[in-house]
């Protein structure tokens, strides 16, 4: 409402997950990597084994490509990215943690001079120094997790912080300690995934002895991820735990995504690093590296969509909308709250779907889009402007991962004739019970199933008249219900699918 | 007329406006000094691979420049992250609205950046690896695209920055473009701005050159490296003076009040701006017919590095006075964070150090080695 919205065309969460995906893998890897390098370095010296020390060399210079290069410039590309798509959120962000952000930018200083040097000064520096500052880059790598982690952790579970305000309050979080270690443990999976892509480039005595020492670190990240995601669940905030309770099909894809890739990268690591190293090759690598991606991936959709349908747990809406100020929009309407919406819906000669149309973009755009991703035409189809004013009511009952609508019954009218004009359609077919089937999945599927999950309906049986007069009556079985909106006839050929249709 | 300005943020500033502006304009001086060494040292790069053919020092230079700029380009980018969170702090509800505005090529500068820096890094390694002709040919387009990219950068940077002080201009540029492919074309000061800036990023480039030929030990080319530096240096400033008078000219008139008599602060830093980039040309010039002119050449660095100073405090200080009819960050509620500023404080002297510690041993261990293969010859 305060800030203009970035109308992209697609909804801006899609675009911070696809910044934050790429940033998110490269600097667990660049993490992970740091120890691994510095290991790898010492263990080469302590064997003696000069081959060895040239493989960690000679790599060094690309993981400092990767990580100076790309894990830096994705980092700053999240940042530029949620400014664009959440600026009232990043701006509550930052004035809660600038200064944990400029200790990581300390940290993140050091780290930079740290691989340089590591990566470039092979020659010049004496072997102790070196790996002093191998190490110097491990951990002030790793220090910047400790501090980003404070702040990832707070959007999800706020904490003391609501009623406290307090930095620390917020930083030292009820999911700090596990989301680190989770993440510390994945760093070193990564790490492992690292090793065993650069072996491939060795000779084979050498690299069936970095496969191996690979595959102990990969087996090492992966193994604890289980428990450690038990634990880091049981601390999410008991609304999102009902997400993972079957509801949501995308998130049991996502569970689902998640444990195969983590079950066939251990797997694999077992098999072919461990016990057969020999065997290993590049197409099983490429296999690990994306089942790598899978399960950062998952990883972050999950924890995104646990939040929904705030972007900053109990504090601002994923729509950027701040809870506290979806009454006082309520009250006085979004042309009065929002200086950058055109027209008025109270205007009776402005153009109320091209008002409509920005009330889209302001409030369900960043989870929505029109035709793509969760596109709104093909869920308003069929929807009357009156039916969609009234659902908009009911926002958070048709999912629990929405956020309420924010405004008055001006604005209400306004997007609800905008959604109404996306996908006008009249239920058509030969029989009753065919056009009820399409009643059913315009006015009620939104919040019921026949046979489903969600909120099933089982009136099968039930006299047709009375599921008809009941139909009259929604709101008073239940508030959160919209009354139903559809012609006589449409009322009665539902009333005959529901009658004849059950588990 | 109703400006679409956005509320600042409910929270009080973590910290007082004096410390955080001072942290702005510090980091901010410093991204600026690497920033130019990177913008000009790769046009520099360019015109020397260029000239290879011609000219023995210029492969020379191009050679140095190959292993420095990497680096240069990594502090460019980290040093560049502190301003933009303390500026976000204190000017936010500005800055995050112009950034919407433009935001494809806002965020376009992130793609631009990785480009540009792997391409650095294509012309560094090439550099060492090969000799071969056509792999040179390469460079050189590598190396204009790069300086293409950067210029760029800058000019997507120049277009926010002048944006972010013309709320004015927001509302028909959110209605004509709401996807956010915008610029901030009809700002009078912008094309005499962003100049001012790819000059001044040329002219400290050429101080660069002049210190890389202080540290030089071989007589002809450190003094090779002095003139050219010298030569870019005030070429640049002098038509910079002319730049820069049509920027002031195209200042909104109450700005430019304020910097010709209006406010005593702003103009004398003006002057002060004027005079030190005279000085620092002036003893470049002396030092040419000195016979030890070290002395010269550092008084005239430092002068034009203090230069850079007055230039970053004085467009601090026009976008004080710009943003004044609307907003004043002095006013905002205050709630120092201490202790976690002293925490702050306490690990940035620890990074300090760690950083002395590093470029200390590879120094230390650098003369080493040169004395050692001196020793050798
Ligand atoms: C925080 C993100 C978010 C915002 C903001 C949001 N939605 Fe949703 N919405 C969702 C999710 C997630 C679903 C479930 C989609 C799915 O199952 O594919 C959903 C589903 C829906 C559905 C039901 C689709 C069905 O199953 O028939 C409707 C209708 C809907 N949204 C309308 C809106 C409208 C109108 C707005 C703006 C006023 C809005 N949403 C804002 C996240 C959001
Ligand atoms: C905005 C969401 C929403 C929509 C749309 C909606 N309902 Fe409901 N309905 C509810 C809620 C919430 C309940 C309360 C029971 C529950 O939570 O399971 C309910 C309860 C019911 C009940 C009582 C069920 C029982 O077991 O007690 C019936 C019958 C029913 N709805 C029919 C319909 C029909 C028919 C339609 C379509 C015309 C419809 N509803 C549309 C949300 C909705
Ligand atoms: C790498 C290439 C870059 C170039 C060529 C560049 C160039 C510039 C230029 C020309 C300006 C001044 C614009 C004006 O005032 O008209 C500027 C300002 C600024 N740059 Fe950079 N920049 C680069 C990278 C970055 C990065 C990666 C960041 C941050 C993550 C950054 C942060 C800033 C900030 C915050 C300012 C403004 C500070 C203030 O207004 O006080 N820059 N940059």
């Amino acid at each position: 409402m305060n800030y203009p919205v970035w109308q992209l065309g697609f909804p801006g969460g899609l675009l911070i997950a696809a910044v934050a995906v790429l940033h998110v893998f490269i600097s667990h890897f660049a993490i992970g990597g740091g120890a691994y390098l510095v290991l790898t370095e010492r263990r080469a010296y302590s064997q003696n084994d000069s081959e060895l020390l040239g493989y960690v060399r000679h790599h060094s210079k690309f993981f400092a490509l990767l990580t100076v290069v790309l894990g830096a410039v994705t980092g700053v590309g999240i940042w530029f990215t949620i400014g664009l798509v959440s600026p009232e959120a990043t701006s509550s962000l930052i004035h809660t943690f600038v200064w944990g952000w400029a200790i990581e930018w300390v940290f993140f200083f050091v780290e930079i001079a740290a691989a340089l040097v590591y990566a470039y000064h092979w020659d010049t520096l004496d072997r102790q120094t070196h790996l002093i500052v191998g190490w110097i880059y491990f951990v002030a790598a790793w220090a910047s997790l400790v501090v980003i982690n404070g702040i990832i952790t707070y959007m999800l579970t706020p904490g003391r912080w609501l009623e406290t305000g307090k930095f620390w309050d917020g930083f030292f979080n009820p999911t700090y300690w596990p989301s680190l270690w989770i993440r510390t443990a994945m760093a070193v999976g990564l790490a492992g995934i690292f090793g065993l892509v650069t072996a491939m480039w060795e000779p084979p005595a050498l690299r069936e002895r970095v496969v191996r020492w690979a595959g102990w670190w990969l087996v090492l990240g992966i193994a604890p991820l289980l428990p450690l995601s038990r634990w880091y669940f049981h601390d999410f905030p008991s609304y999102s735990r009902a997400y993972f309770s079957g509801m949501y099909p995308q998130v049991r894809h996502a569970l689902l995504g998640a444990a195969v890739c983590t079950g066939v990268a251990l797997a694999l690591a077992l098999l072919f690093a461990l016990l057969r190293p020999k065997v290993m090759n590049p197409v099983i690598v490429a296999v690990l590296l994306v089942a790598g991606i899978g399960v950062m991936g998952s990883g972050e959709y999950l924890r995104e969509f646990s939040r929904y349908p705030y972007v900053i747990n109990s504090y601002i809406y994923a729509n950027d909308i701040r809870i506290g100020q979806v009454e006082s929009i309520a009250a006085s309407g979004v042309a009065r709250t929002s200086p950058w919406v055109e027209g008025s819906a109270a205007d009776p000669r402005a153009d109320q779907r091209h008002y409509g149309r920005q009330l889209f973009a302001l409030e369900c755009g960043s989870c929505h889009s029109v035709d793509g991703y969760r596109g709104m035409r093909k869920f308003a189809r069929g929807w009357d402007a009156k039916f969609a004013g009234e659902i908009l009511l009911h926002l958070p009952v048709v999912r629990e991962t929405m956020p309420p609508f924010a405004g008055d019954a001006h604005d209400r009218a306004a997007l609800g004739s905008y959604l109404a004009s996306l996908a006008p359609a009249i239920p058509s077919g030969t029989n009753d019970k065919e056009i009820g089937q399409q009643v059913f999945a315009i006015h009620c599927a939104m919040c019921h199933s026949v046979g489903g999950r969600r909120r099933p309906l089982d009136l099968k049986g039930t006299d047709p008249e009375a599921i008809a007069g009941m139909l009259g009556t929604l709101s008073d079985i239940n508030p959160n219900m919209p009354p139903f909106t559809g012609t006589d006839a449409e009322g009665r050929a539902l009333a005959v699918y529901l009658s004849n249709s059950s588990q | 007329m109703n400006l679409p300005i956005p509320y600042p943020d409910p929270m009080p500033l973590p910290a007082p406006v004096w410390l955080l502006r001072t942290l702005l304009l510090l980091t901010f001086f410093l991204h600026v000094l690497f920033m130019n060494c990177l913008l000009g040292g790769t046009a520099v790069a360019l015109v020397c691979t260029v000239r290879r053919k011609s000219s023995a020092f210029s492969v020379r230079l191009a050679g140095d420049l190959g292993r420095l700029l990497p680096s240069v380009f990594a502090f460019t980018i980290t040093l560049g992250v502190a301003p933009l969170l303390f500026l976000q702090v204190m000017y936010g509800q500005f800055l995050y609205a112009s950034s919407i505005l433009i935001g494809v090529p806002w965020l376009a500068i992130i793609g631009m950046v990785i480009l540009a820096y792997y391409g650095v890094y294509f012309f560094s390694m090439n550099l060492s690896t090969t000799n071969r002709h056509e792999k040179k040919g390469r460079t050189t387009v590598v190396l204009a695209l790069v300086v293409l990219l950067l210029a760029s950068i800058a000019f997507v940077y120049s277009n926010n920055f002048t944006l972010m002080l013309a709320p004015e201009r927001w509302l028909d540029l959110y209605h004509s473009h709401g996807s956010g492919w915008n610029l901030n074309w009809s700002e009078p000061s912008l094309v005499p701005r962003y100049l001012h800036f790819v000059l001044g990023a040329l002219a400290v480039s050429g101080l660069g050159l002049v210190v890389m030929g202080l540290r030089q030990q071989e007589d002809a080319y450190r003094q090779w490296l002095i003139e050219q530096g010298s030569l870019l240096f005030t070429g640049t400033t002098l038509l910079n003076f002319g730049v820069g008078f049509w920027f002031l000219v195209k200042l909104t008139g109450p700005v430019r009040l304020a910097f010709v008599g209006g406010n005593a602060f702003a103009t004398s830093l003006l002057g002060v701006g004027m005079l030190l980039p005279l000085a620092a040309v002036a003893h470049l010039i002396m030092a040419k017919a000195h016979k030890s002119p070290k002395r010269q050449l550092v008084v005239g660095v430092s002068c034009g590095l203090l230069t850079v100073a007055v230039m970053v405090v004085m467009r601090d200080v026009l976008r004080n006075l710009a943003l004044a009819p609307y907003f004043n960050p002095n006013q905002l509620p205050v709630a120092p964070q201490w202790g976690i500023i002293l925490l702050f404080v306490v690990l940035f002297i620890a990074g300090l150090a760690t950083l002395y510690y590093m470029l200390r041993k590879v120094a230390i261990a650098t003369r080493v080695q040169a004395a050692a293969a001196q020793k050798l010859q």
